[in-house]
């Protein structure tokens, strides 16, 4: 009988049920995963990337299964199965896979490197077109206005208690762009990395809510009722495309210098972007980059960003009140760098005779091409010949480019 | 007090390069407008042309429309249709 039990004890020790007895916060976890998993699944908020980080959320919770990713101290050192501290830097790859799993082989091969988002960038420059900003040049300039919520929050976070290092990571959020979000947090903040890219990825996809809502309490309907399409024919343009194919592809080459020369450290986010954008443009003889660039990689990339910064949300990392700080941070990141594209607009407004539409300004932060599509939307409702979207593009693109170079600046000052 | 000075620092030095790089970007790419303009001014539209002459029986307009925007994209403007044939 006494055997039994002890048989029957090792059993129950075996399982994850002892563990998650000892410590319930892992349920918490689980309901995390469970809620994160319904909103990608049922309610199709950002699916490509909800989906994975929250499975890679379950997976890291699971006592026993080694799918957590943990996180070094500030000077590189980890501890080992028999004690023992050693520094993570000094560890081969296959030492890490053997010693803390799969997920921490995939989290520093391929994150804590900084090797997704770049390639991340690659897939969307692939996928985004210069044509609207090229041809709505003066808007680019709103996605300038619309970085200002990251450092308004960076200013409101160290104030609340976080490293510089660390409000830095929280106020890139209000980029509203998840590869320079998780690119700045791992250089600076690595251990608030599943945190920063859930607030980021959800209030990303919550941009249908968001906008609106911030639209709401700062645009009137005159404004929001200026038609784009009238003010040209008023006051036309006096610069002409003559040959759209060449300048898109020229226009790359030439960003990537020029930003380059200006922020160096920018040059990962903008210089694989860029890429990505080139080899689309150039057509048939680069056409198999940009299928494997805009697919294939672009595809895998997506898979291993979603599960290892999944992996990195334990509850020991993720449950305690910087969290809370960093959701409610976010938010307020977020909003405020529509309000400013939105003010921005609006001084421009009573400079110029051509009228611009304050929704303009709302879509300077990047979240392409959704922004746009929900700034549009508000713009039919009030006036149904109203679209605004080729408009509004031109400042969401400059937004991705405005993003990136505000990341590049904190890396620079904060790295 | 040291942090928050540092945040402001960060704010004025972040926004101001931000503005300049986009400020950057738009003049820079005026300059390219202008030397495209000058230097290539015309679209490749030939791949349309050639297609539309040779407008088999059976294929009507649309249809022969949407294969020449989908050659088109897939090719950059360089290709050319040289049969278009129901399968």
């Amino acid at each position: 009988m006494e055997q039994l039990t002890e048989i029957l004890d090792k059993l129950y020790r075996m399982t994850a049920f002892s563990d998650i007895i000892a410590d319930p916060a892992f349920l918490i976890m689980y309901a995390l995963a469970f809620v994160l998993l319904y909103l990608g699944i049922v309610k199709k908020y950002e699916p490509l990337l909800l989906v994975p980080i929250a499975f890679g959320v379950l997976l890291a919770n699971f006592p026993g299964g080694e799918m957590g990713v943990i996180q070094a101290d500030s000077e590189g050192l980890v501890t080992l199965a028999d004690g023992t501290k050693t520094s993570i830097w000094g560890m081969p790859l296959h030492e890490i896979a053997h010693e803390f799993g799969l997920m921490n082989f995939l989290y520093y091969m391929l994150i804590k490197t900084g090797f997704l988002p770049p390639v991340i960038f690659m897939g969307v420059g692939a996928l985004t077109d210069f044509g609207p900003m090229l041809r709505n040049l003066r808007l680019s300039i709103f996605g300038a206005a619309a970085q200002f919520g990251i450092f308004a929050v960076l200013l409101a976070a160290i104030l609340m208690g976080f490293t510089p290092q660390e409000a830095a990571s929280l106020g890139i959020i209000g980029g509203a762009d998840g590869p320079t979000a998780i690119f700045t947090t791992i250089k600076l903040a690595p251990h608030l990395l599943g945190p920063i890219a859930i607030a980021a990825y959800s209030y990303m996809a919550l941009v249908p809510v968001i906008i609106p809502l911030v639209v709401k309490l700062t645009c009137t309907k005159k404004e929001l009722m200026i038609n784009m399409k009238e003010q040209e024919k008023l006051h036309p343009s006096t610069t002409e495309i003559k040959n759209l194919r060449v300048l898109k592809i020229i226009f790359p080459i030439a960003v990537t210098t020029v930003v380059a020369l200006f922020v160096p450290t920018a040059v990962p986010l903008v210089g694989m972007l860029m890429f990505g954008n080139l080899i689309k443009e150039i057509g048939a003889d680069t056409s198999r980059l940009f299928d494997a660039a805009s697919n294939s990689i672009m595809n895998a990339a997506t898979i291993f960003l979603g599960l290892c910064v999944g992996g990195t949300m334990t509850a020991e990392a993720f449950l305690n009140l910087q969290t809370i700080g960093i959701v409610i941070g976010g938010f307020l990141a977020f909003a405020l760098s529509i309000t400013s594209g939105i003010c921005m607009v609006k001084v421009f407004n009573l400079f110029t005779k051509k009228k611009i539409n304050p929704l303009i300004g709302a879509t300077g932060l990047s979240a392409v091409p959704m922004a746009s599509r929900v700034c549009n939307d508000i713009a039919t409702k009030y006036d149904v010949k109203n679209h605004v979207l080729n408009y509004c593009m031109a400042s969401n693109i400059s937004g991705v480019i405005g993003s990136a170079v505000a990341a590049g600046v904190l890396i620079s000052f904060l790295g | 007090m040291e942090n928050i000075s540092l945040a402001f620092q960060l704010m004025i030095v972040g926004m101001v390069t931000v503005f300049i790089i986009l400020l950057v970007v738009i003049q820079l790419g005026k300059g390219l407008i202008k030397l495209v303009n000058k230097l290539a001014p015309e679209e490749t539209a030939a791949p349309q042309k050639a297609a539309s002459r040779q407008q088999p029986a059976g294929i009507d307009a649309r249809t022969q429309a949407v294969i020449n925007e989908a050659v088109n994209r897939i090719t950059g403007g360089k290709g050319r249709i040289s049969k278009i044939q129901s399968l």
